[in-house]
């Protein structure tokens, strides 16, 4: 059937009956693209009433979550999970569910677009564009900045690099930022001799100490942890398993855990070092280097815990068979992140849980790669940002990112963007980036899109999850993929050379071949279309084995770690701990029914708010909804308080996801953004050192009341009149 | 001996002055007078008043009503939990209204309390009056209003009944039937006035009066036929009137939230009913007295002498209830009761607790015990005034107040009015603009009724009190 | 033929005093995060509304489920309550049937569950009044949903309009189409065959959807297992069918 032929307007036509039938062949304009012909077999999606389910991969974060989707008539319907999918068996997070709210979200991109123009351009000119990009400028002029999904395009492009000289795409994303990948791998490796993920089984285990981490919201593959997390707390063949959570202010994660420490931002290290020190006492023997050096009342007084809750804590890991230690979240984003990882890796190795159930090993590599590949620390984004910066790219092309708002302001992101002579955006929505750049080409949406994506950490098995589209595209967009390959055909020469296919689901088909006859996959086929029909029909391939890495324990207790607190920029008073919204996280906003989820710990909507304890809010004479200047060395931002009952007195914060300045009418001017807060200040691996500032906080008299689900006076009595 | 006759004749000189029925005057000149409060010319204060009420009540109830049929109830401030706001506030503020004509005009005939005479009309004016007020009200707290005539029991295709196990469906037939009732019983008693209208007026008026009086001649047997049916009637609708209060109530007593389900909300009700009924019975007898002609002939301080009373032993009464309701509930302990009585007196709203009691009860105490003040018009007006605002009041606090605090902690939340202020101004000025009508139409001095009590009074002594009683008539 | 009241059959199921009902819901709070999983999958399952910032900051938001969460304690001994996820406990006893007038309120012979007939509603907002748990949301506007988000609506779920009382309906449409299917195929629905939207997206598998009825299902197994489920609210006598597991 034709394209342009709708069904409704078969039924339209049928319903003139057949005396006029032999009217309507043969002549008219419409005889000339309608070929008129009778469903002898109805195309599935079409088949009223049934619904038809694809699976394919989540592209709301860079996890890699299988999904089933379910259509109906053409329309994307329901998102789930798929059951079989290693990741995520069957489970998805509110970001997932609401992914068709981006699909057939009104602000999307809907043509290619060229800036100042007022009428869409057609693909054709769309493409020249790529290609005189390509070819006019000097391989070393062309800079690709990407997202950490999807991560076939990433090897595409990665591909047409390599054989042209150009400058290696680089990847960057806010979740990876504020998960401080680098500083996880570089731990590992400083520790273990092998850079790669932290895998933690919190499930196998009895006693999770988490310093920081926030594993059950947006940190690296959050449905897993979460699976592991139930784990924890109900496995049939032992007891309750008990979380210990170290951080400044209760995250979702913190909320749920038997035991909640707020420690003093900082001195993370040389709380898991004294753990450590004391545990080692515990279980005899020599005491490792590791710990050798810390002071364990001075550790005490410095953190602000108690000396007999450290050796309460201590106790506990040290007699536990399934002690397991979680870096994360904001610890690392301090200036002794490093140490902070490297010292909670170290308690792992005293623990002796390498590669054990309720252990930490390293992450299963995907099946078709050979090392980890993390994404830019904001050290490396910092150097790409001055090279920007000198003139040294003419064009940019940015896909799958928004760095005009996930990169903190400080690092100057907006103003070397200007010297870069084309800024060509593949936004899917009317963004920051895709308002600053001279072209965007919208990409589909990834509901609508082909490829794959790496499962970086979570899934036990090495896994690479397959996505294809589920709907048709819904407007007149191009897969970037698609536009690349025409692009270098049309540029020619070695451009030509590097990516000889004829489109996106070849290249596919390529790559994805060359897992056929591999070994223990979970599907074999006789041939590479077979194979990808299957690739496509089970969301992916993965291998039928544990791909985990126990790393190995030796060297990791003698080497001494040194437990410094940690470094804070800024005049404050208070320290200022930004975290990632677990319902918007950075691209969420512009889905309405993210944006009126309540916030799992304040239950806050549509808004953003600052943290801040009851006492120092008394001391402040600031109450709930009353609008605060908070002051760095690096910005200025004002937004209403929320008076948040489980927060370090001297700490506030708040989350990252809103405060767009374009992404939509759901999004626009809504909220701020904390990233015009954070300073260049970086950890030792580079990763940025987020909540290592200290913030003023200034009375502007303003009031913003925050939308909440909960009620004021039901849940903090406030209002309900003098207690008896 | 002439000293004494002297003194004897002041004396009756100062009972007619302060009786009505002690003070005839001929028939005909009676009727005159009637006749000419009723016809005479507007004055231009009159087209004013009717003007502003007229666009007040266009806007207020017809257009903000148009709205909210057009938006939905977003525009107005309910919520979750206060799922019911101002709007049923003010259906039970209206049919509390609607209270006091009925209880005047029956109970008090049924009683034989001859001060009724003069006002009974103007009480029943405000039954009708008010409840239709109370319909407004209870239509537009609908969601979906322009499917209402689905509560009606009416025989249908797919056998589809109204739940009968509703106390909304009670209500509906209950209110139903109190509006019709107390329009025929409103109706009947005018038969005589307006054939006497009939018989003095032409044009427009004549015809008018000439379908409502249906050829009412006066003969004896009318008057017999007329007299059977008031009995009936001022018999049946004491219970009607009771029971429409009572079910009222159930709307919040069969409810199972903490401060409704108060088995003792029926009779405190009906009370608190009568309690802003008589309040609003003076406030229209002070405004009609001091601004229709010859009303000071027919309502006299002895009237408000006597309403003042009724409405005294009314708020001991009221008094009593309220006691008696929150003393039980608070001493069953429940904790929702007892955070939601605490919410009452020391919430954001708790003044309009503190003022509820104080109009309702202080202020009608402290004035309406002294005789003397008792029987000075205005004051007893501004009582009245104190004692609506009171049971404004009241009802505010058993709907939206109550509704905010509940069994689930997490949902608690204060109700702001919106778009109800204006629909609630406009169903008062409606009232208003509907009384100014009708007494440019309608006699509102029962004018036989008045003649018939002069005829035939007698004075009795109960006690040390004179009264004035027309027992033998019947 | 006129309906008589003994042919509404009105009472039956509630005098019957059966304590257990057919469809039940059990969720451990102990292992529940409060990540909202389950509002955006019932969100997008059933078609609710978003009603944007002022009118969900004034307990208009239309949330079929919510996870309430509590505190306990004061800094530094502060302890966030288990997060309890709130929807329709489908009462074998529901408060909210008996006083609605338009019957649009009724209790389902053959499912056991509490329905909301949207095209009977007339917006009384009685039965939310009287709902002990607070789960009834209000249409109080026709909320807007530009286009091209209508696209995603579930065709199996009606789009209500405005002045319309809705609940969550332990996805009804799912228990039908599963017994359409089991039907069609002549066996009987078996457990876990499918489930609601929100146990179905629950990362944490913190709720379980079944048979209360069926002492084999899953649901069953686990309130016999972990005896210490307690259902809100039940002195009051309204037959929850939702059991919650608290500690661990």
């Amino acid at each position: 059937m034709s394209e342009q032929f709708s069904r409704r307007d078969f039924l339209k036509l049928a319903g003139l009956g057949a005396a006029t039938t032999a009217v309507l062949t043969g002549c008219g304009p419409a005889s000339r693209y309608v070929k008129r012909e009778p469903y002898m077999e109805m195309p599935e999606y079409t088949a009223t009433g049934q619904s038809t389910y694809y699976a394919t991969t989540c592209r709301e974060c860079a996890a890699g979550c299988g999904l089933v989707v379910r259509t109906h008539q053409g329309r994307a319907i329901k998102t789930e999970g798929n059951a079989n999918h290693p990741l995520n068996l069957g489970k998805t997070c509110a970001r997932g569910q609401a992914s068709l709210q981006g699909l057939y979200n009104p602000d999307r991109v809907t043509d290619p677009i060229k800036a100042g123009s007022p009428l869409p351009m057609d693909w054709d000119a769309a493409i020249q564009v790529v290609a005189d990009a390509l070819k006019n400028n000097k391989p070393e002029e062309v800079a690709f900045l990407m997202g950490m999904a999807p991560d076939h395009l990433f090897d595409l492009v990665s591909d047409l690099a390599k054989e042209t000289g150009m400058n290696a795409p680089i990847r960057f994303g806010a979740l990876g930022m504020f998960e401080a990948r680098a500083t996880l791998s570089q731990a590992a490796g400083n520790l273990f001799g092998e850079a790669g993920l932290p895998y933690f089984d919190v499930g196998g285990a009895q006693v999770v100490l988490s310093f920081g981490a926030n594993f059950l919201e947006t940190w690296l593959s959050p449905v897993s942890y979460t699976r592991g997390f139930t784990g924890l707390r109900e496995a049939q063949t032992k007891q309750r398993g008990t979380l210990v959570q170290f951080e400044a202010r209760m995250s979702a994660t913190g909320g749920k855990a038997d035991e909640w420490i707020p420690l003093r931002p900082g001195t993370e290290a040389l709380v898991a070092l004294a753990i450590g020190k004391l545990a080692a006492e515990i279980k005899g023997g020599a005491m490792p280097r590791a710990f050798a050096g810390v002071d364990v009342l001075d550790a005490a007084s410095k953190s602000g815990i108690k000396l007999e809750t450290l050796e309460h804590i201590a106790g506990m890991f040290a007699n536990s068979a399934g002690a397991l230690a979680i870096p994360g979240g904001a610890a690392l984003g301090q200036s002794n992140g490093l140490e902070v990882a490297e010292a909670v890796l170290a308690l792992n190795a005293l623990a002796d849980n390498f590669g054990k159930p309720g252990g930490m090993s390293i992450s299963a590599l995907a099946p078709d790669q050979t090392e980890y590949h993390r994404p830019a620390s904001a050290k490396e984004m910092q150097d790409f940002i001055q090279k920007m910066a000198g003139g040294k790219f003419k064009v940019l092309f940015v896909h799958g990112v928004n760095p005009f708002f996930e990169l903190p302001n400080s690092l100057g992101f907006h103003s070397a963007s200007k010297n870069v002579a084309q800024l060509i955006s593949f936004s899917t929505f009317r963004d920051e980036t895709a308002r600053e750049a001279n072209y965007v080409f919208p990409d589909h949406h990834g509901l609508e899109a082909w490829g794959y994506q790496r499962v970086a950490t979570g899934a036990m098995q090495p896994v690479l999850s397959g996505a294809q589209p589920v709907v048709s595209p819904f407007y007149n967009t191009r897969a970037t993929a698609d536009v690349m390959i025409a692009a270098a055909q049309l540029a020619g020469g070695s451009f030509a050379q590097a990516l000889p296919y004829a489109d996106e689901v070849e290249f596919l088909q390529t790559k994805v071949a060359s897992l056929l006859g591999e070994a223990d996959g979970s599907f074999s086929a006789p041939n590479p279309q077979t194979f990808m029909a299957y690739f496509q029909q089970y969301g992916g391939w993965w291998r039928n084995m544990d791909g985990r890495v126990a790393p190995s324990a030796s060297g990791a207790l003698n080497r001494s770690i040194k437990g410094d607190m940690a470094e804070f920029a800024g005049e404050g008073e208070f320290f200022f701990i930004p975290f990632v919204s677990p319902t918007l996280a950075e691209a969420g906003a512009n889905k309405p029914w993210l944006q009126e989820l309540p916030d799992p710990t304040t239950t806050v909507m549509w808004n953003t708010w600052l943290e801040m304890n009851p006492e120092t809010a008394h001391e402040l004479h600031i109450e709930n909804d009353d609008v605060v200047r908070v002051v760095s060395d690096a910005g200025a931002l004002e937004l209403p308080v929320y008076v948040y009952p489980a927060i370090r007195p001297d700490t506030v914060a708040m989350p990252f996801g809103q405060g767009h300045t374009a992404y939509g009418r759901y999004a626009e001017g809504r909220g701020v953004n904390p990233n015009d807060l954070l300073g260049q200040h970086f950890n030792e691996a580079g990763d940025l050192a987020f909540a290592g500032m200290k913030v003023k906080i200034e009375k502007t008299g303003k009031k913003r009341p925050l939308s909440r689900l909960e009620s004021i006076m039901g849940v903090y009595g406030e209002g309900l009149g003098e207690e008896h | 001996m002439a000293d004494h006759k002297n003194h004897a004749e002041h004396a009756e000189a100062h009972l007619r002055e302060k009786h009505l029925m002690l003070d005839p005057l001929p028939r005909g000149k009676m009727n005159e007078m009637v006749m000419e409060s009723m016809t005479e010319k507007p004055t231009w204060k009159f087209w004013l008043v009717f003007a502003v009420l007229s666009v007040i009540t266009a806007y207020g109830l017809f257009y903000s009503w148009g709205v909210m049929i057009a938006e939905g109830l977003g525009v107005a401030g309910v919520n979750r939990p206060a799922y019911w706001g101002i709007f049923l506030v003010n259906t039970v503020f209206w049919i509390g209204i609607s209270h006091a004509g009925t209880f005047i005009s029956a109970i008090l005939r049924v009683f034989k309390a001859e001060f009724r005479r003069p006002f009974t009309r103007a009480a029943e004016l405000m039954t009708t009056f008010g409840l239709v007020q109370a319909g407004f009200s209870i239509f537009m707290h609908m969601g979906r209003v322009w499917l209402s005539y689905w509560l009606m029991p009416y025989p249908n295709q797919r056998m589809l009944w109204p739940n009968f196990h509703s106390p909304l469906s009670w209500d509906l037939l209950a209110i139903t039937t109190y509006l019709l009732s107390s329009t025929m019983y409103l109706f009947l008693p005018l038969i005589p006035d307006v054939a006497m209208a009939r018989d003095r007026s032409t044009g427009w008026r004549k015809t008018f009066y000439k379908v409502l009086a249906l050829g009412f001649r006066g003969t004896e047997g009318e008057w017999t036929h007329l007299r059977n049916a008031m009995n009936i009637f001022a018999f049946a609708i004491i219970p009607v009137m009771f029971s429409v209060h009572t079910i009222v109530s159930w709307d919040f007593a069969a409810a199972m939230r903490p401060g409704w389900n108060s088995t003792i909300f029926g009779p405190y009700f009906v009370v608190g009913a009568l309690h802003s009924g008589m309040g609003a019975v003076i406030i229209v007898l002070a405004v009609i007295r001091s601004t229709m002609k010859h009303m000071k002939y027919f309502i006299r301080a002895e009237h408000f002498d006597a309403i003042g009373k009724l409405m005294l032993i009314i708020s001991m009464t009221w008094a009593y209830f309220f006691f008696n309701d929150y003393m039980v509930q608070w001493y069953g302990g429940d904790k929702w009761t007892k955070q939601l009585f605490h919410f009452h007196e020391a919430g954001p709203l708790g003044w309009m607790w503190f003022a509820m009691l104080i109009f309702n009860v202080a202020i009608p105490w402290a004035i309406l015990w002294n005789p003397k003040w008792r029987s000075t018009p205005w004051l007893v007006a501004v009582v009245g005034i104190f004692i609506n605002i009171g049971m404004w009041f009241e009802r505010y606090i058993i709907v939206p107040i109550s509704l905010t605090i509940n069994r689930m902690p997490f949902t608690w939340r204060l109700y702001e009015p919106g778009i109800e202020i204006p629909l609630g101004i406009g169903t008062l000025t409606f009232f208003i603009l509907l009384y100014m009508a009708a007494s440019k139409l309608i006699p509102l001095i029962p004018v036989w009724e008045v003649q018939e009590g002069q005829m035939a009074h007698e004075l009795k002594k109960f006690g040390r009190e004179t009264v004035v009683t027309v027992s033998e008539l019947e | 033929m006129m309906a008589t009241l003994s042919d509404l059959k009105i009472s039956e199921v509630k005098l019957s005093g059966k304590e257990a009902g057919k469809w039940g819901m059990v969720i451990d709070q102990d292992i529940c995060t409060g990540c909202q999983a389950c509002v955006a999958a019932c969100a997008m399952e059933n078609n609710i509304s978003f009603v944007g910032e002022e009118d969900a900051g004034y307990g208009r938001s239309m949330h079929w489920i919510r996870i309430e969460r509590f505190w306990e304690g004061e800094y530094p001994e502060v302890k966030m309550t288990p997060n309890q996820p709130m929807m329709c406990q489908q009462c074998g006893q529901a408060p909210c049937e008996p006083v609605c007038p338009a019957f649009a309120t009724v209790h389902s012979m053959a499912e056991e569950l509490n329905l909301q007939v949207y095209n009977r509603c007339v917006g009384t907002r009685y039965c939310a009044n009287n709902c002990p748990y607070q789960v009834r949301s209000f249409n109080w506007r026709d909320y807007e949903r530009p286009e091209p988000l209508p696209n995603q609506l579930n065709p199996d779920v009606t789009v209500r309009r405005r002045g319309i009382m809705e609940k969550c309906t332990f996805c009804i449409q799912r228990i039908h189409r599963a017994q359409d299917q089991a039907k069609a195929e002549g066996r009987e629905v078996v457990d876990g065959e499918f489930t609601t939207a929100c146990a179905q997206a629950c990362p944490a598998s913190a709720i379980t959807f079944g048979r209360t009825d069926d002492p084999a299902s899953l649901v069953s197994q686990l309130m016999k297992r972990r005896s210490h489920g307690v259902k809100h609210l039940e002195e009051l006598g309204t037959l929850p069918n939702v059991t919650y597991f608290k500690g661990g």
